[in-house]
């Protein structure tokens, strides 16, 4: 109950910042403008609209994840708000849970307000409604979810610019991890690789909830990614907010 | 659940088994993440390089890091270009490499490399060449470009007078070295133009410092020399037949007949050797042998 009600007011008070609106009329701005840059390729045109439309989703929702993640808790702590609400009978992990659930449901928000527009504009075109899509955007959805918690994690006890940095740091590894793939196969049995391989699979994997390509290739997808990409997500994100959790209950406010 | 008391407000986790959860779950998703590899998704790898606009374009959205984003796309061009489990991944190789020359035009690598896996593996020459026209267009100091078209041309095309032209056009180079000029004079030889490589050579034996590239220049002489005395005699005997119905019993027999002026000989002085019977016409020496 401490946990929703703590979800319910931080949704409030998220819904009231301006940069949320930028970021969401940025997003819109660009999935509209994919209907003019689908005019200038040659070839398939509702592709380009559905990869513009599905990269802003992502791009954007991340930069609201990070841009308003960073700032839940040292907001706070800067205001000394904290003090008054952590007098009060609520656990520390009530608290930041609740912070992480309250942005969860802002984004859940904001995603489904850009997908409203991105479905509209792919529906001018193709004048049916293409619920496979809605697989890709469930995805960014639950990366949206990790990226927010290692906001959270970094805004325990960072400034918001360097969590922004350290944020969109893990969004950039996230998404280029394969690359250890690469490194490691080129790399000679030992420690070296050894490590590389620990590393590899320590490092977030955002690809997981990539789904994009599929989607607008209608490429088949195997069932069970779905199963296992969703796992991943949830306990990457227990395990980042576990760490959140160790590094905000060390904090001394006074 | 594991609890403890703190601050007065009832219960909370304690770091024990916040650390053991943390590394529970750590555990959980790597094993996760080696499933997830596990499965495989099927791809189109490469199929978002068709939408980069040309690399023109796109210089201006780099904010002056153009280098940098050539580096990486040649780069990644490197590994998309030596997965052999993606058959069509030449579909695009003129449009890739196209990219990177765009946004560093100076950029030497990627014209050569571009143009090496056009020509071996995609087993598109022109395309090759193009990438190397394209880079001497913008490096015109650079002989290179012209030398591995001229290669090209000479050994996957045989195509002689094509790489006769790139030769001519990487020895015209500032600073090209030396074997261009040799190269050149082969293909002349190889174009079937023997007065021209006679010329070539001779110019090569005349102006070289280097003994061994004057003995080297000398064996093309002698060979050019005697390719095309070897022909005017085959003409000559031709004729000889056609009047007298026989092939001459020597080669005197020529220039008594009017067929010849006088009785050519090799470089070296020596009589070229005929066989009357067969009516063939040999040089005495092997030319790379002298």
């Amino acid at each position: 109950m401490k946990i929703g009600a703590i979800a319910l007011n931080t949704f409030k008070e998220a819904i009231r910042d301006r940069i949320l609106y930028l970021l969401f009329f940025f997003a819109a701005v660009c999935i509209i403008f994919s209907r003019i840059l689908a005019l200038l390729t040659v070839g398939d045109r509702v592709k380009i609209i559905k990869d513009v439309g599905l990269a802003s989703l992502s791009l954007f929702g991340a930069l609201m994840a990070i841009l308003m993640g960073v700032g839940l808790v040292f907001k706070e702590i800067d205001k000394r708000t904290i003090h008054t609400l952590l007098v009060k009978p609520i656990h520390r992990y009530q608290f930041l849970l609740g912070k992480y659930f309250g942005l969860v449901l802002t984004l859940l928000v904001m995603l489904l307000g850009m997908s409203i527009i991105f479905l509209a504009v792919i529906f001018a075109h193709t004048f049916k409604l293409e619920w496979q899509l809605l697989v890709a955007i469930l995805f960014i959805f639950f990366e949206l979810c990790l990226v927010t918690s290692v906001a959270l994690l970094f805004s325990c006890f960072s400034t918001p610019i360097l969590s922004s940095l350290f944020s969109l740091s893990f969004y950039l590894i996230g998404h280029f991890s394969w690359g250890l793939e690469t490194l490691i196969k080129k790399v000679k049995p030992g420690l070296g690789k050894t490590l590389a391989q620990l590393l590899y699979h320590f490092v977030p994997d955002l690809e997981n909830f990539n789904f994009k390509m599929e989607v607008v290739q209608k490429l088949p997808i195997p069932p069970k990614i779905f199963l296992f990409s969703t796992l991943y997500g949830i306990f990457y994100t227990v395990f980042v907010l576990t760490l959140a959790l160790l590094v905000f209950r060390k904090r001394d406010f006074i | 659940m594991a609890v403890r008391k703190k601050s007065g407000h009832g219960k909370d986790f304690s770091p024990i088994f916040l650390a053991f959860f943390l590394i529970l779950s750590c555990g959980v998703f790597m094993a996760l993440k080696v499933e997830t590899d596990g499965i495989i998704r099927k791809k189109i790898p490469g199929s978002s390089i068709i939408y980069i606009p040309s690399g023109k374009y796109l210089k201006f959205a780099t904010f002056g890091y153009s280098s940098l984003l050539a580096d990486i796309i040649y780069v990644w061009a490197i590994q998309y270009y030596s997965d052999y489990n993606i058959p069509e991944r030449f579909e695009y190789l003129d449009h890739i490499f196209s990219i990177i020359s765009e946004l560093d035009l100076h950029y030497l690598d990627p014209y050569d490399t571009g143009a090496l896996i056009a020509a071996y593996e995609a087993q598109d020459l022109d395309l090759a060449l193009k990438l190397l026209d394209k880079g001497l267009e913008k490096n015109p100091d650079q002989w290179f470009f012209p030398y591995t078209g001229g290669h090209y041309a000479q050994m996957i095309k045989k195509d002689q007078k094509l790489a006769q032209e790139y030769y001519k056009k990487a020895m015209e180079v500032k600073g090209a070295p030396d074997i261009l000029r040799r190269l050149y004079a082969d293909s002349l030889y190889k174009a079937m133009d023997y007065q021209s490589a006679l010329q070539a050579w001779l110019e090569i034996y005349q102006t070289t410092t280097d003994e061994r590239v004057k003995k080297i220049a000398s064996n093309h002489l002698y060979r050019a020399k005697a390719t095309i005395d070897i022909q005017n005699i085959k003409e000559a005997i031709e004729k000889f037949k056609q009047r007298f119905g026989r092939n001459p019993m020597d080669l005197s027999q020529l220039v008594k007949a009017g067929f010849l002026g006088s009785l050519p000989k090799d470089l070296d002085g020596k009589e070229y050797v005929y066989v009357p019977q067969t009516g063939e016409v040999e040089a005495p020496t092997i030319w790379w042998k002298r």
